[in-house]
């Protein structure tokens, strides 16, 4: 696990240090919206700008600790990040659902339903990935696909993914600081009553719909496939993926310094684990089953060089939340109290900033708020037996939230790349919130802050 | 066997229509239609990063690709060539494997249709994967390129591939199919070489005797190869060399002047496969200046 990060640099970084960060998020949410072309294609140098931003200034002013601080998020988080991400998409895209199934709204429900309950084993993007071309292929020659493609982002690409580590990137940066693996199961009865509520509304609609494009009187002239999975062995795989993390958060096997940062060697052994797990499921599967899935590097080289831009530019913003009240931030921890704030002040940035990141920073925040200056594990042990409603607030924030627009979480933007690509009309950014997110998602986390923050 | 149906991809590069053009001659060979196929690459216009899909550009090029092929299609139609237009978004080699799997296309014309510089191999990425993939007979076309022949540089422009083909034999059963497909371009092929290689090997553990029988017998093989093409009404010549297999197709292909290399495709699909086993084919593909239509 991370060990402490200190917080001293915290205590004197201005609140200027933190302007890379903010215009690094403001450049996801509002390029791909006002200028898609051009951060298509110089997606890169705006993250690299905005880390040179960030790094050049700290580093000839602190020197040493900064390079340390900077090294310390590259190791401990960044790349664990990146390889599980890597891992959980190399395998998941490696499974290939075969078969003609007809998007009934019982069919399409179900699809849903096991795309929830897998997201949290296999990542939402994994999960994401695995379904969105058989749902889509089950409901081509339905008329209204919008709605179908929106749930399918708010339960698989998001919500599913709230009770591991495994299943979406802010829950994983937590384990990566020590909160244990089963710990975020905490969050299912949350998680219960949004795709319970979900589902039943998704089902309601598409019975409306499916009736009122008489679908029933449509003869659907396609080829019959017969179901089938096919690179089943990858199921080995993603067991072997959740072992590998498992042991990271049992096993204690000493440190190691690399470039002067303390790395735990069950880490290591983790991160090796999982590169050599992605490498043999390419290795083993067919490349007509990847291609079957539409499977490319890309989206995954994007996020990598998206997230090592996050990183960077986030450094300082850690650090001064991790001062608590002697930092510049101090007023962020002394307006957000109650755990309810901590789940809409959480969920409503990640739904316009990444959720990774956020989760973070007001997981940090908690630690500063509480136990200012306390080492990071001890601090971290202490918040979920002291104040685990906090924490529970914060990671069902940033998971739930994620959902509520289409930068809030990486899945996101990839199922509505497939969707478009294979000719569903999908809303614009402001179209899908005011017709799905706001109407559906918030009176969900208003009952799930009734039921369980308040 | 004709070919009735081509699959012709292309990224609109260089040289592409002087490549399109050179098969316009398989209409004597009963050529009935070419499938103009032009990939836009997904990741061209999908997963903008937290952005989606780019809905226009996408368009943009859909028309732009459909503008450049009606006017290839005038072309085809000027010769009594059918033409459709496909343009498909995804990964290339996968788009191309399958609509030649769907649309029962009887060749798919590959390879670079621009000129190709000393230093690279004749063949690129997508190409290898495609010959590695696809037991459809595929046209490596290499319309021009730049190549190395006794210390000098020198550059060939492979206008009229079927005029005189190479046709390499083994007696294997792929062999046969070779020869058999060539029987199906009468009309597009004017004189064919048909050659057999004796392997180094062979002549080293051989006596003189066992090397003249063995000649002989070649020499006779050889022989029913090209009566079966000449009655088909090409001219037909068998050839014997000896020694390295590469270095002697490449040898005979250059100073017979042939216009094209046949050869049935041993390429390997599996990675393990192929470090284990060197492909003939493909070694041929990527060695020889000429373009190659190998034979699955």
């Amino acid at each position: 696990m991370v060990g402490s990060y200190s917080s001293d640099l915290g205590e004197t970084l201005s609140l200027w240090s933190t302007l890379p960060f903010i215009g690094m998020l403001l450049s996801i949410a509002f390029l791909p919206l006002f200028a898609p072309k051009f951060w298509h294609n110089h997606f890169g140098k705006v993250s690299v700008f905005w880390a040179l931003v960030v790094s050049i200034p700290l580093l000839s002013i602190y020197k040493g600790v900064a390079l340390h601080d900077f090294l310390e998020i590259v190791i401990a988080d960044y790349l664990p990040f990146i390889i599980i991400l890597v891992a959980l998409y190399t395998v998941s895209g490696n499974i290939l659902l075969r078969g003609t199934l007809l998007g009934t709204p019982a069919v399409n429900t179900g699809i849903l339903a096991i795309g929830t309950a897998l997201a949290s084993w296999m990542g939402t993007t994994g999960a994401s990935m695995l379904l969105i071309r058989p749902f889509l292929r089950a409901n081509s020659h339905r008329k209204n696909r919008t709605f179908m493609v929106v749930f399918f982002i708010f339960l698989v690409s998001n919500i599913g993914g709230s009770l591991t580590p495994l299943g979406d990137p802010p829950l994983f940066l937590g384990f990566l600081r020590g909160v244990p693996f089963f710990w975020t199961f905490k969050l299912l009865p949350h998680m219960m009553v949004a795709v319970i509520i979900l589902l039943a509304l998704y089902f309601l609609m598409d019975s409306y719909y499916y009736k009122k494009e008489k679908v029933e009187d449509i003869k659907v002239e396609r080829k019959k496939e017969p179901f089938g999975i096919e690179g089943t062995h990858n199921l080995f795989f993603l067991a072997a993926i959740i072992g590998a993390v498992l042991m990271s958060g049992m096993a204690k096997l000493g440190e190691v310094r690399i470039l002067g940062i303390d790395t735990a060697v069950q880490d290591l052994i983790r991160d090796v684990l999982l590169l050599v797990i992605a490498a043999l499921s390419m290795m083993t599967t067919r490349k007509e089953i990847r291609e079957g899935n539409g499977f490319t590097w890309f989206p995954m080289k994007e996020v990598a060089i998206l997230f090592i831009g996050i990183f960077l530019t986030m450094m300082p913003c850690l650090k001064i939340l991790q001062a608590g009240e002697k930092g510049e931030l101090a007023f962020v921890i002394q307006s957000v109290r109650e755990p309810y704030h901590y789940f809409w002040i959480t969920g409503i940035l990640s739904a316009f900033l990444d959720n990774a990141p956020t989760y973070l920073t007001f997981f940090t925040s908690l630690l500063g708020r509480f136990y200012p200056g306390v080492g990071g594990q001890e601090a971290i042990v202490r918040l979920m037996n002291e104040h685990a409603l906090f924490l529970e607030a914060v990671s069902a924030g940033a998971v739930f939230f994620g959902a509520n627009t289409y930068i809030g979480n990486a899945p996101n933007f990839m199922v509505r790349s497939i969707a478009e690509e294979t000719g569903t009309r999908m809303p614009s950014f402001f179209g899908y919130m005011l017709k799905y997110s706001i109407p559906v998602l918030i009176p969900v986390f208003v009952i799930i802050t009734l039921l369980f923050y308040l | 066997m004709s070919i009735e149906k081509i699959l012709f991809p292309t990224k609109f590069r260089e040289l592409a229509f002087d490549a399109l053009e050179s098969l316009f001659v398989l209409k004597e060979a009963g050529l009935r239609e070419v499938l103009l196929l032009h990939v836009i690459l997904r990741e061209d216009v999908g997963f903008v990063p937290f952005g989606g899909y780019l809905r226009k550009e996408e368009e943009r090029r859909r028309e732009e690709a459909r503008i450049r092929f009606e006017d290839w299609q005038k072309s085809l139609s000027e010769k009594g060539i059918d033409s459709r237009i496909i343009i498909n978004v995804g990964e290339p080699v996968h788009e191309i494997l399958t609509v030649a799997e769907k649309e029962q296309a009887g060749l798919i014309v590959v390879g670079r249709k621009k000129r190709i510089d000393t230093e690279d191999s004749f063949i690129g990425s997508h190409t290898h994967k495609i010959i590695t993939r696809t037991r459809i007979p595929t046209l490596v076309s290499k319309y021009m390129v730049q190549f190395q022949w006794d210390d000098a540089t020198l550059t060939k422009v492979n206008g009229s591939p079927f005029e005189a083909p190479l046709v390499v034999v083994d007696w294997t059963e792929l062999s046969g199919k070779v020869v058999g497909f060539l029987s199906g371009l009468c009309g597009a092929v004017r004189k064919v070489r048909v050659f057999y290689n004796l392997d180094a090997d062979t002549l080293r553990g051989s006596s003189e005797s066992e090397i003249s029988r063995l000649k002989e017998d070649s020499l006779r093989k050889l022989r029913n190869y090209c009566g079966k093409l000449e009655s088909c009404g090409m001219e037909a010549e068998p050839h014997l060399g000896a020694g390295e297999m590469l270095d002697e197709i490449l040898r005979v292909s250059r100073e017979r002047k042939a216009s094209m290399i046949m050869i049935g495709n041993t390429c390997e699909q599996h990675f393990l496969d192929r470090m284990l086993h060197r492909s003939i084919s493909y070694e041929v593909t990527r060695a020889s200046e000429l373009p190659v239509l190998l034979v699955g």
